[in-house]
């Protein structure tokens, strides 16, 4: 395979990708559809960051978002249905029982491990050691700021915790495991080795003190724009919005098998964080995974890091086996 | 005690009725597409085929099952291929709402543990607290675009993100579990059913 030339890099040797918007296809169907799968994510966007913003005390609490944040993955397991991007992404029974096992983890056992070792508890340690007290100034901003502001200070982490697990062997090892998935859905994002969900949960916005409307904006943030970086559904997105926000498109191509490829667009909701930092490829793929599309079974995801981890160790600093000369 | 009682939990047997007419070769040439997926291995006899599946892609057809037996065998009324087929997955989500159940457990267990500690914090953190329960500023944007006006702290209520967690998610999860195992053990039977019917049928 020749790949595609972008900047200094050559795309898409080792695997079949697609780059470039123009390359990309687009929605087929009648004028209807074409205007919902055009214009879903802007509205879902703008409709949720209308109600956090008006919404009264009384509604605006964390288990509304809760179970916005359920309906809208029903919603989308819905489209995925109707609308697939390709039909090898198809959701099987398998596919969202291993899924949801993973978001199950997420709900229960990170979060005791959150508990004691999470971001949360390390902010608190630090603030008590240094006798610091919270960002308070944070809380007189415009709230739309301060939310911008909370998710994309998580989401700048997030890039850099990203990009270091592609680029530290140490870190890898964790997030290498999330590379084996073979297809996006929209609950793939939390299928991974738990250490590494445990590692890009982390951020430091427990050293701000905000608004809880804040909060809940920026969440409203991260689901209407995070969320569509795993999912099998074909959409139009308006050009300023790809330019600005991670894409499926943008995210099949880091997932794709193709090695460069997946050497990009690290960032969570933000690909303008990309582009500043030149990891930016506007592409996508459908050909997903590592050594040549093998899906790891949920035991070795579980297994896969420590192994792998003491295997290397082994190879780098165990005695040789002597050979017996022939 | 003859674990036929239990193994259907993640065994799946069943039987397609032949055409009359056609050889055990035909039928195995036919299914043979089915058996050269990544990851899949398999023997063929005379009447009988044995497959073993390892990490199997999710887009190959048969990716529940991991191994299995399919016979053909000559009766009064004809021929029929009979299937026996294995599947972790099945057995993992039938597994999967007694991992959740003990994860609610460990939860209660440890809100239980962490409750005089708690209290204990709770005291020593008031004056903190104390200050926080100032006036709460809101920005002229935001008071110009019409946003509710922020509530103030209420010092003694614990802060959102601070709750231990609670046991109701586990048990959430146990549910849907249960849920899935039932539906995938009628759907992926089915499903496999159809889809050597459908491969028995096509040219």
């Amino acid at each position: 395979m020749d790949g595609v030339r972008v900047g200094k890099r050559l795309i898409g040797t080792q695997a079949p990708v697609t780059i470039g918007w123009e390359n990309i296809p687009r929605v087929e169907g009648g004028p209807v559809k074409q205007f919902i799968f055009t214009w879903f994510q802007p509205t879902v966007l703008f409709a949720l960051l209308a109600f956090w913003y008006y919404a009264p005390n009384s509604i605006a609490k964390a288990s509304t978002a809760v179970g916005i944040g359920i309906g809208f993955k029903v919603l989308l397991l819905g489209l995925e249905w109707v609308n697939p991007r390709h039909e090898s992404w198809r959701l099987t029974w398998k596919e969202l029982v291993t899924d949801l096992f993973y978001v199950g983890l997420g709900y229960t056992a990170l979060r005791i491990v959150d508990d004691y070792i999470g971001d949360k508890v390390m902010v608190e340690a630090v603030q008590h050691y240094f006798h610091w007290d919270k960002f308070t100034w944070f809380m007189g901003l415009p709230l739309l700021v301060q939310a911008f502001l909370i998710s994309f200070v998580f989401d700048f982490g997030q890039y850099w915790m990203h990009r270091g697990m592609h680029n530290w062997y140490p870190l890898w090892l964790p997030h290498s495991v999330h590379h084996y998935i073979t297809q996006l859905n929209i609950n793939k994002g939390a299928v991974g080795n738990p250490v590494e969900l445990f590692l890009i949960g982390l951020g430091i916005g427990g050293f701000f003190d905000f608004l809880p409307r804040a909060f809940l904006l920026a969440g409203a943030f991260g689901m209407a724009i995070g969320t569509y970086q795993h999912i099998n559904v074909r959409f139009n997105s308006p050009r300023w919005w790809r330019f600005l926000f991670n894409t499926t498109e943008h995210h099949s191509l880091h997932h794709s098998q193709d090695f460069e490829a997946t050497r990009s667009n690290y960032s969570g909701s933000y690909i303008f964080i990309d582009r500043i930092f030149g990891t930016c490829i506007d592409g996508e793929a459908e050909l997903l995974g590592m050594e040549g599309g093998r899906r790891m079974s949920i035991r070795e995801q579980m297994t896969f890091p420590f192994t792998e981890g003491w295997k290397s160790l082994k190879e780098r600093f165990g005695q040789p086996i002597a050979t017996p000369a022939e | 005690m003859n674990s036929r009682f239990i193994d259907w939990i993640w065994h799946v047997r069943g039987s397609v009725t032949l055409a009359p007419e056609q050889s055990s070769d035909d039928v195995f040439d036919r299914l043979d597409p089915l058996f050269r997926q990544y990851g899949t291995s398999h023997e063929r006899t005379n009447d009988t085929l044995i497959f073993r599946k390892k990490d199997q892609a999710a887009q190959d057809k048969m990716s529940v099952f991991d191994g299995g037996v399919l016979q053909i065998e000559q009766g009064v009324s004809g021929s029929v291929l009979r299937y026996h087929l294995t599947s972790r997955a099945l057995l993992f989500c039938f597994l999967a709402p007694l991992l959740f159940l003990g994860m609610a457990q460990l939860t209660i267990a440890l809100s239980k543990h962490e409750k005089p500690s708690a209290e204990a914090a709770d005291t020593s953190g008031k004056g903190r607290d104390a200050k926080k329960n100032a006036d709460v500023p809101m920005n002229a944007i935001d008071k110009a675009l019409g946003a509710p006006a922020p509530e103030k702290k209420d010092a003694g209520k614990a802060e959102g993100r601070n709750k231990k967690p609670s046991a109701t998610s586990a048990y959430v999860f146990a549910a849907i579990f249960a849920a899935l195992y039932l539906v995938g053990r009628i759907l992926e039977d089915r499903l496999v059913k159809a889809l050597f019917r459908k491969s028995l049928l096509g040219a």
